[in-house]
């Protein structure tokens, strides 16, 4: 009886493995082979251009790079820059769309729209609007708050990234306010009508119990934003200068780089930043599940 | 001690739906513990948080000892409301929870963790600071927001459906907690229930809403021996009717004539009304007619029985000793007392929401 029961478990376990196969597969040959291959590449392991000894030259060079560490440095300026303004306004945003009002619906239309439009399209409207020659530069001449166009502070290719910031926040607000929004919705109003019943004014409710009570959400979204803008390409390619460049930039210049032996310091920096994205993830799920075991 | 004056409060939600709370006239005297009683959708908590602060009303107005405090913030009222689910902040632990409003206004740290203590002792919990709340039973939490509330000393105390996510012991335990705490600390409290013997166990007055407006603001006992109107009647339940017509302390009904001297109907059509307790089986004389025993139950301390007179049957409950001498078909006269019988006006919806006591 005992062994039948054991056995039919095992079928169950092989039929299981069977049903997953495919999705495993994929998993396993693009992704992880894909790092796999990657990871050798960038250990200076590439037969097809003959390189075969493993050796951490590439990361050795990079991390001697100033021009790389001042890539990281400005990566990681963009990432965090644009995750916290676009945290708090989404917040802030999310608390303003919460009670019912004439029009909300269409209000949250409005609010939600750019979700569905690309990053793409945001970047060149950055561009349209913030460029030296663009829109707000020319309506503030016209209204002679500066001289000419050309006085207008750079804010696209400039030192600061306040281009790729702008459009990172622009985008990222909704996403990060409309899953907050969410969560103040479920969590209702109520535990704030207890704090301010108890003593609390607006300030403090806010502080010490709605915020408290939203951050496991705010804080997984906005890992999310923070994995995504510190390991995306085509922002910072099309709004940051060419140097220092941010890290996912660097890395594709140095892997087109018609010197093939910079392909292992390309794929070193790719290591580093799927490295560093992994961390994040990891360091996010042990604090969420902490916060949900609590 | 606060006294809380409701003057003509109205709360509409919605233009195209009835008040929540249609123009409520409410004296709650300072010091005592007041029901607010009705069935769901009454308007009983949106009356609660008018009181907080937590809800604007539409009109009219609160007075807390004749001050309106309409302007005042709900931070500064000093009127704590305790919800029915409790909501104690999940990711605090016990101490904090109940430390909150102390907190909130900037006492010192030391001060707040020895009134902790006293506010633990007070709802019997010791030695629970450092659990959180989702270690604790319902019946716990409920004491731990109690403490929360009492311990910023409050003015007024509203306490939201306070027993009723509570099984039957903890509701006696709960009960008999409040009314102690209630006594010792002088604060005038409100609790809103469905429950009408919630209502009458525990409050020293009682607020009857129906649909937002008050039917009878009263001693408890006044419910059962003198209610205003039918349906109020009928909300506590267990009362014969008997429709007439009322003259000059006596109703004309289908099975006779019946003295009533206490009732304070005009005259016209009316509803005679007595409790099946007030219905003396086997007596003749003044006040009696002639029924037939349908059914009885025989319940230990009591019997209850189902009597028809004419075309009307009636519920008559009576001392145990009195089973043996009727059974089943049996012809007896029946007697109504007449002091216990009350006499309601026919039409309740006319019937203004007197307020007496």
């Amino acid at each position: 009886m005992n062994r039948f029961r054991l056995s039919e478990r095992g079928a169950e376990r092989l039929s299981i493995s069977v049903l997953l196969a495919p999705a495993v597969a994929v998993i396993v040959l693009l992704f992880l082979g894909g790092l796999a291959s990657g990871f050798l590449r960038s250990l200076n392991y590439f037969p097809l251009i003959g390189l075969n000894d493993f050796n951490f030259d590439a990361y050795f060079a990079i991390f001697t790079d100033n021009g790389f560490l001042q890539s990281l440095v400005l990566t990681f300026h963009i990432a965090f820059t644009s995750t916290l303004i676009a945290s708090i306004l989404a917040v802030a945003s999310a608390l303003l769309l919460r009670p019912a009002f004439r029009g909300k619906r269409i209000v949250h239309f409005f609010f939600s729209l750019n979700l569905t439009i690309p990053h793409l399209v945001g970047a060149i409207g950055v561009l349209y609007l913030f460029q030296n020659s663009g829109l707000v530069s020319r309506i503030m001449t016209g209204l002679d708050i500066i001289q000419r166009p050309a006085d207008f502070p750079a804010m696209v290719f400039d030192p600061w990234a306040i281009g790729i910031i702008i459009q990172y926040v622009w985008k990222e607000i909704p996403f990060i306010g409309v899953i907050v929004l969410a969560i103040l919705l479920s969590v209702g109003e109520d535990y704030e009508s207890v704090a301010r019943s108890l003593g609390a004014n607006r300030w403090q409710a806010f502080r010490q119990v709605t915020l408290p009570l939203i951050m496991p959400g705010v804080v997984s979204a906005s890992v999310i934003v923070f994995a995504f803008t510190f390991g995306a390409f085509e922002i910072p390619y099309l709004l940051g200068r060419t140097f220092p460049a941010a890290l996912p930039v660097l890395a594709y210049q140095s892997y087109t780089d018609v010197d093939l032996a910079a392909r292992p310091q390309a794929m070193a920096m790719a290591m580093v930043i799927a490295f560093i994205s992994t961390l994040l993830i990891m360091a996010y799920m042990k604090l969420s599940r902490v916060y949900i075991r609590e | 001690m606060t006294q809380v004056t409701l003057s003509g409060l109205t709360k509409i939600f919605d233009q195209k739906s009835p008040p929540a709370v249609d123009n409520l006239d409410l004296e709650i005297e300072s010091g005592k513990l007041t029901a607010l009683l009705g069935p769901s959708g009454c308007g009983k908590t949106t009356t609660m948080k008018m009181i907080a602060g937590l809800l604007r009303p539409t009109a009219g107005d609160i007075l807390f000892d004749g001050d309106s405090i309409l302007s005042i913030k709900p931070e500064e009222r000093g009127a704590v409301m305790v919800f029915q689910n409790y909501l104690l902040f999940p990711y605090m632990n016990i101490a904090d929870n109940i430390g909150f409003g102390l907190k909130m206004r900037k006492v010192n740290k030391k001060e707040i963790r020895s009134r902790v203590q006293d506010m633990l002792d007070l709802v019997q919990l010791p030695g629970f600071e450092d659990r959180k709340p989702n270690q604790l039973s319902g019946g716990q939490q409920q004491r731990i927001a109690l403490a929360r509330a009492l311990i910023v000393q409050p003015n007024v105390l509203l306490l939201d459906e306070p027993l009723s996510n509570l099984d039957a012991h903890l509701r006696d335990e709960m009960r008999v907690l409040i009314r102690r705490i209630q006594t010792e600390m002088g604060i005038t409290t409100v609790f809103v229930t469905h429950d009408q013997e919630e209502a009458v166990v525990l409050a020293d007055k009682v607020a009857l809403l129906f649909d937002g407006r008050l039917q009878q603001f009263d001693a408890p006992d006044s419910f059962y021996d003198t209610p205003n109107t039918v349906d109020i009647a009928t909300f506590f339940g267990g009362t014969n009717f008997i429709p007439g017509y009322y003259l000059d302390g006596t109703i004309t009904t289908d099975i006779g004539v019946f003295d009533a001297p206490n009732s304070l109907v005009p005259e016209g059509d009316a509803v005679l009304s007595i409790r099946p307790e007030a219905v003396d089986l086997g007596e003749g004389g003044e006040n009696s007619v002639s029924g037939t025993v349908l059914s009885h139950v025989y319940a230990g301390r009591y019997a209850r029985f189902q009597i028809r007179i004419g075309d009307i049957e009636i519920e008559a409950v009576t001392e145990p000793g009195q089973v043996k001498l009727f059974a089943d078909g049996d012809n007896i006269p029946v007697k109504f007392d007449p002091d216990k019988i009350w006499v309601l006006g026919p039409n309740t919806a006319e019937q203004p929401a007197a307020t007496t006591g």
